[in-house]
Formats: structure tokens, C-alpha cells, sequence
């Protein structure tokens, strides 16, 4: 089904335990570039945990997870970031007394490996500062560039969540549940945003409404249990019966 | 920002011209001021600006200090020579080296366990310098000389003086150009989310260690002023009470603004030269007010001041000078009333009072505010309640007064939040 120079996320027979207890029991997953993944499943199912495996949060139990061709599996958070994978946070998890135009230029420095500088003005450095406020207004925040982020709403706070992934110039995202907690028109609006922004980029994302997985994502993968149940197109997984019962069905009854 | 380089400048200005007015003994504290300044600036860039609170920063203080006196015992014996203009920068790698060694193991904990290996730190070398006679000289501790240098031989307090003004003032610079820098403001993207940095590309602990180590080496710049100042140091230099104090000033000072910590420990240390001549009890009202200060106006003086100059353009002006009047009027009610009683029970409660009890089996009248009191009448005790009490009416009055003028202007009643006493006020 996928043509494995395409492959730019390999997760490859992924195992994590807590204790005793197996998390993840083998998980095997391909994101082919250019593609947007839904990652569906039940409340426990460990998407969560997937996630936090892929960003580096912790390392697997065993197996391994390869970002372009190269292992990133064991890598801190950091060093998987500069391989060119970014996340945001199902909580919102921002710099709450920085601007918003600051929180997306910390993403913009590092792109741009400004890590220790304390030679330079930051308020100087005109192709940093464009550069952010650039990628602020493609998150529609451009009228809010001097605002606290922590002074914010809900939804331009989520905005600006994706804006802050997209910021270090990664070209795989993972967004877990970007619309957690929204209202109707505002989940419609960042989803269409999620597609306007994540054009060129590969893009994996938890969710659990199935409206904005069904029109947004290109495949779904359903998790259930530490496993992965069945990977396929909305069409293929919408009539899929393992994950109609495993999932849909409870919904749908 | 108009209003902040003139004012810097006049600030500058009385800085230099001033001091020259005064003996001896005010020059002192004003050093001691200077210095306690650029102590608390180097630690609100660990706690203020990174978000680590350090309960130890006495040590690269003590330790800038030490490096300082044996550089200048070295000079002294002749064995180098280096300016003395020079030597508070030895303080400062000591401080730098101390804090990469210490800040490595200390950032690895973030928040109380942060704190606790801080204080930890500290306490050790508290412990330990008084054995180490080689590097702390023991419990004498060390002792120098400052050597004459291109014909200053800083031998008068007001050479001092102007020696670490210059150096405090060039640090502070350094120190404020430093939060404008792009690692300036990493590190407030690390005070707000050391979580996030991570998966922004930063290694949160390296970027911990640095923050920790400027500042360190900053405190150890202050010390090495201490220790040039004074001409010796021991290892009570390590205690507690002086790491306390450094938290103390930034608090009270206010932590979000960058001049926050360096107002609280000039007030503080001049309030200390000022009333510790005149009471015991003065860490007491150190104490008090720190309490006040945080009840009141959690953001420090500094704070209070910036809310101000943010809410400049919605305050009505000219209707707020005569309730802050009255609020400082009731505010002078109250802290007369505090200090009759404390300094009451000072007197009464003193060694040299309850001699004379104990021998004569009489409570004599004692002396305070121009006249004397009986401490068994009624009388003397219903003096502070009198002044207490109207006080207090006054200020809750006064302070809801100010409460509504700051929330009536506008809608943007979130940023009043920092108004000044209000909060307490209803």
C-alpha cells in the first residue's frame, strides 16, 4: 500500500510498559510523506502514550521509531525536534507571559539554531522577527502579535498551539487533539486552518471527533488497546466491522 | 519608553554628585546598598526571569568573595599584580565556576526539589568553610588590603563607593541588555514552559545551567564587591540569613520588573542603616513588611510602580493624589500604633528593665516618643488602639476608594489586578 521511499515516520513493533503493565503491545505504523494520519481510538486505547513515544518523552520498551530514514527512538525531545518532528499538547502548553509573536519566535530561533546568543538584540534581528510574524498571521493571529499568550482565548490559544509547531520548521506535525474543548464553529475553524498550514507537511493527528477526521485526514489508523486495529482510508475504516465494533459501534449505538 | 532614559540619567547624575554631601557612614551604606542591588539583579535573572528560585545564593556570593580576598592577598604579598579596579573579577569567575558545578546537579529538579538542593548546597559550605582553613581562613575567615592603584588608593569609603558604583552600574547594564538578547528571552520561555522548550529544539537543561550560571556569576561579582569593601570575609558569609535576604529584597522589590529587586534592596538596606541604629527589633519590621508587601501587593513595589505606568493612559490622575494620601495618612496611623507597641515591649521586656523589676518589685515609667509611660495603665495600651483603629477604618476606606477608580476605568479590569492595596481593601 505504501511505497517505502515515502515513508518518512517508521514506528516498527513498538512496545512500552509501565511496570508491568504493557501499554503498547507492537505497534507498526507508516506515515507517507505528504499524507494526513488520524490516530482514532477509545479513551486508554495509549494514543497519548504513542505520541509521547514519538516526541521522545520517553524512549520504547522496544522496537524502534525512524524519522526519515534514521532512528530516533531513545533521542531526547531536543534532538528529535532539530530531525525535523514537531508536536503540540493536548493541554495548552504555551509560554503564558511571552507575546504571541515571542512564543512563535522561540520556535523560530531554534529553526535557525539562535541558541545561546546573547550578543545580538532580538528586536534586531529583522528576518527572525518577519519570519514569526509571518507565520503568526498564517495562524490568523497577526492582530494579536503583543498580546500575552496567557491572556488570550481558548481557541486563538489553540491557533497559536500549532503556529508554535509549525515554528521550529519541522516537516512532520503531530497535533494531539487540536480541537479538544471547542464549540462547533470553532472546531471548524482550526480544522480548516490545520489544512491550510499543514499543506507541505506530513501531519498526525489524535482525534476524537469524527467529523473533522472523515473530511481532514487523507488515513485513519485506529488504536485500541495498545494496538493497531486497522489502518486505512475514512472510506475503508468507516466500514471496517473489527473497528465498528471495536469503536464506531459504541458511538453510533 | 520616553520617560525611563532621562529618568536613568537624573538617577545616574545624584548617584555621583550626592554622596560627597554625606560622612562617612551614609557612603557605607550606600555601598552596602550598591551591592546588595547587583546581588538581588543576579538573582531575580534565576528566579524572575528563569524561574528558579534559589535558597543558597549566599555561596557564589561568599565564594566571589573569598576569590576576591585571596587575589588580593596575592597582590598584597606581591606576588601578582593586579588592579584593584580589576579584582571584583575574580568574584566572578569564581561565582561562574561555582554555579556550572552546583546548577548542574541543582537544574536537574525543578521547582521545591530545585530550591531544596540550593539551600542544600549552601548549608554544606556553611558547614564546611569554617574547617577549610586554607580557602575560608577558618572562623576569622580573611583579610586584605586593597592596594593603590594609578594614583587612587581607594583608602577613603568614598573612593569605594565610586569604584563599585562603576562596577554595579556596568553590571546592571550587562544585566538588562541581557533580557533583551534571543537567550534572554529563552530563558523567560523557560520560566513559563521548561516543559515546551524541548520539543522546540532547546535542551532545557543546558539552557537551566547557563541561566544558572550567569547569575551566579553575577552574585559572585557582588561578593567580590563585599569582600573588596570591607577587606575581609568569613564563613558567615554562607548562612542563611543572607541567602534569605537576597529573596527577600527581590520579593518585596517585585520579581516581574527588571528595577523590581534592585528598589527592594536599596530600601532595604537603607531601612536596615537607618532603623537597626535605633531599635533591635529592626528585623522585625523587616519582616513586617515583607509580610505586607506580599499580602498586599504581591508584585512588589516594582510591580506596583509598572501597573501604574501600563495603566497610565486610563488613570484618572488628578482624582488620585488625595486618596493615596489618605491610604499613606492611615498607613502612618497603623505603623505608629505597631511600632508604640513593639518598641513598648521592648522596653519592658528588656534584661536591663526586668533587673530593675526584680529587684525593686515596681514597673518605673519607661521613655518613648518624647514622653513617659506607665506600662501597668491602661492608659499607655489604649495609645496604640487609638491610633490602630481609626487607621485601619481609614485605609480600608481609602483603599476601596482607590480599588473603584482603578476598576471603574474601562473594560479591561483584568490588568487592575495589580492595583495598588486595593485587593485587600473591601
Amino acid at each position: 500500500m505504501t511505497r517505502n521511499d515515502d515513508v518518512v515516520l517508521a514506528v516498527r513493533d513498538v512496545t512500552k510498559s509501565f511496570g508491568g503493565l504493557e501499554i503498547m503491545k507492537g505497534v507498526n505504523l507508516d506515515l507517507c510523506r505528504g499524507e494526513r494520519h488520524a490516530l482514532l481510538g477509545p479513551n486508554g486505547a495509549g494514543k497519548s502514550t504513542m505520541f509521547n513515544l514519538i516526541s521522545g518523552e520517553f524512549p520504547p520498551t522496544s522496537g524502534t521509531i525512524e524519522l526519515q530514514g534514521r532512528v530516533i527512538s531513545g533521542m531526547s525531545p531536543e534532538a528529535i525536534n532539530r530531525a525535523g518532528l514537531a508536536r503540540s499538547f493536548q493541554i495548552t502548553n504555551l509560554f503564558a507571559r511571552l507575546s504571541a509573536l515571542e512564543n512563535i519566535r522561540i520556535g523560530v530561533m531554534a529553526r535557525h539554531g539562535i541558541r545561546f546568543n546573547l550578543l545580538r538584540r532580538v528586536s534586531r534581528m529583522k528576518s527572525i522577527n518577519a519570519e514569526s510574524m509571518q507565520l503568526l498571521e498564517r495562524v490568523r493571529l497577526g492582530h494579536r502579535a503583543d498580546t500575552p499568550a496567557g491572556d488570550m482565548t481558548y481557541s486563538e490559544q489553540r491557533s497559536l498551539e500549532i503556529g508554535m509547531t509549525l515554528a521550529t520548521g519541522a516537516d512532520v506535525i503531530l497535533l494531539d487533539e487540536p480541537t479538544a474543548g471547542m464549540s462547533r464553529e470553532e472546531t471548524a475553524y482550526i480544522v480548516d486552518l490545520i489544512r491550510e498550514v499543514t499543506t507541505d507537511k506530513t501531519l498526525i493527528m489524535v482525534e476524537h471527533d469524527m467529523s473533522v477526521v472523515f473530511g481532514l485526514c487523507d488515513r485513519i489508523s485506529v488504536l485500541v488497546y495498545g494496538k493497531i486495529l486497522a489502518t486505512g482510508t475514512p472510506d475503508e475504516i468507516r466500514n471496517n466491522r473489527e473497528v465498528q465494533e471495536a469503536y464506531l459501534g459504541e458511538e453510533a449505538a | 519608553m520616553r520617560y525611563k532614559l532621562p529618568l536613568i540619567a537624573l538617577l545616574l547624575i545624584a548617584l555621583v554628585a550626592v554622596p560627597p554631601l554625606f560622612g562617612g557612614g551614609v557612603q557605607y551604606a550606600l555601598v552596602n546598598a550598591l551591592i546588595a542591588s547587583l546581588f538581588a539583579a543576579a538573582f531575580n535573572l534565576l528566579m524572575g526571569q528563569g524561574g528558579m528560585l534559589s535558597f543558597g545564593h549566599a555561596a557564589y556570593f561568599g565564594i566571589g568573595a573569598f576569590a576576591v580576598l585571596h587575589l588580593m592577598q596575592a597582590v598584597e604579598y606581591g606576588y601578582m599584580g593586579v588592579p584593584t579596579v580589576l579584582l571584583p573579577l575574580a568574584g566572578g569567575l569564581a561565582g561562574l565556576i561555582g554555579g556550572l558545578f552546583a546548577g548542574y546537579f541543582a537544574t536537574m529538579r525543578a521547582g521545591v526539589y530545585f530550591s531544596l538542593v540550593t539551600l542544600a548546597l549552601a548549608e554544606l559550605l556553611f558547614s564546611l568553610a569554617p574547617h577549610w582553613e586554607g580557602i575560608f581562613g577558618g572562623e576569622a575567615g580573611l583579610s586584605s588590603m586593597r592596594m593603590p592603584w594609578l594614583g587612587f588608593n581607594f583608602g577613603t569609603t568614598l573612593e569605594v563607593y565610586y569604584l563599585t558604583l562603576v562596577w554595579v552600574v556596568l553590571c546592571l547594564a550587562v544585566l538588562y541588555a541581557y533580557t533583551l538578547t534571543p537567550f534572554g528571552r529563552l530563558t523567560q520561555a523557560l520560566r513559563d514552559n521548561s516543559q515546551r522548550i524541548r520539543y522546540m529544539g532547546y535542551n532545557a537543561h543546558t539552557t537551566k545551567v547557563v541561566v544558572f550560571a550567569i547569575s551566579t556569576t553575577f552574585a559572585g561579582i557582588a561578593g567580590g564587591l563585599m569582600a573588596m569593601s570591607n577587606e575581609t570575609a568569613n564563613y558567615s558569609i554562607f548562612s542563611t540569613h543572607i541567602s534569605a535576604e537576597v529573596v527577600l529584597y527581590t520579593f518585596v522589590g517585585g520579581s516581574t520588573v527588571f528595577f523590581g529587586p534592585i528598589i527592594g534592596a536599596s530600601i532595604f538596606t537603607l531601612f536596615g542603616f537607618v532603623v537597626s541604629g535605633a531599635t533591635n527589633a529592626w528585623l522585625l519590621y523587616q519582616g513586617l513588611i515583607f509580610v505586607l508587601v506580599m499580602l498586599f501587593a504581591p508584585k512588589g513595589i516594582g510591580g506596583l510602580i509598572q501597573a501604574h505606568i501600563d495603566q497610565r493612559h486610563r488613570l484618572p490622575w488628578a482624582r488620585l493624589p488625595l486618596p493615596y494620601a489618605v491610604l499613606a495618612g492611615g498607613g502612618v496611623f497603623m505603623s505608629l500604633a505597631v511600632v508604640f507597641f513593639i518598641q513598648s515591649f521592648e522596653h519592658v521586656l528588656s534584661n536591663r528593665y526586668q533587673a530593675v523589676v526584680a529587684r525593686t518589685g515596681e514597673w518605673p515609667d519607661y521613655h518613648l516618643f518624647g514622653a513617659s509611660w506607665d506600662p501597668l495603665s491602661p492608659v499607655t495600651w489604649l495609645v496604640p488602639l487609638i491610633l490602630f483603629v481609626p487607621g485601619v477604618i481609614i485605609v480600608r476606606k481609602a483603599a476601596a476608594r482607590i480599588h473603584e477608580m482603578w476598576e471603574g476605568q474601562g473594560a479591561d479590569v483584568e490588568k487592575s489586578e495589580a492595583a495598588p492595596a486595593t485587593s485587600g481593601g473591601h
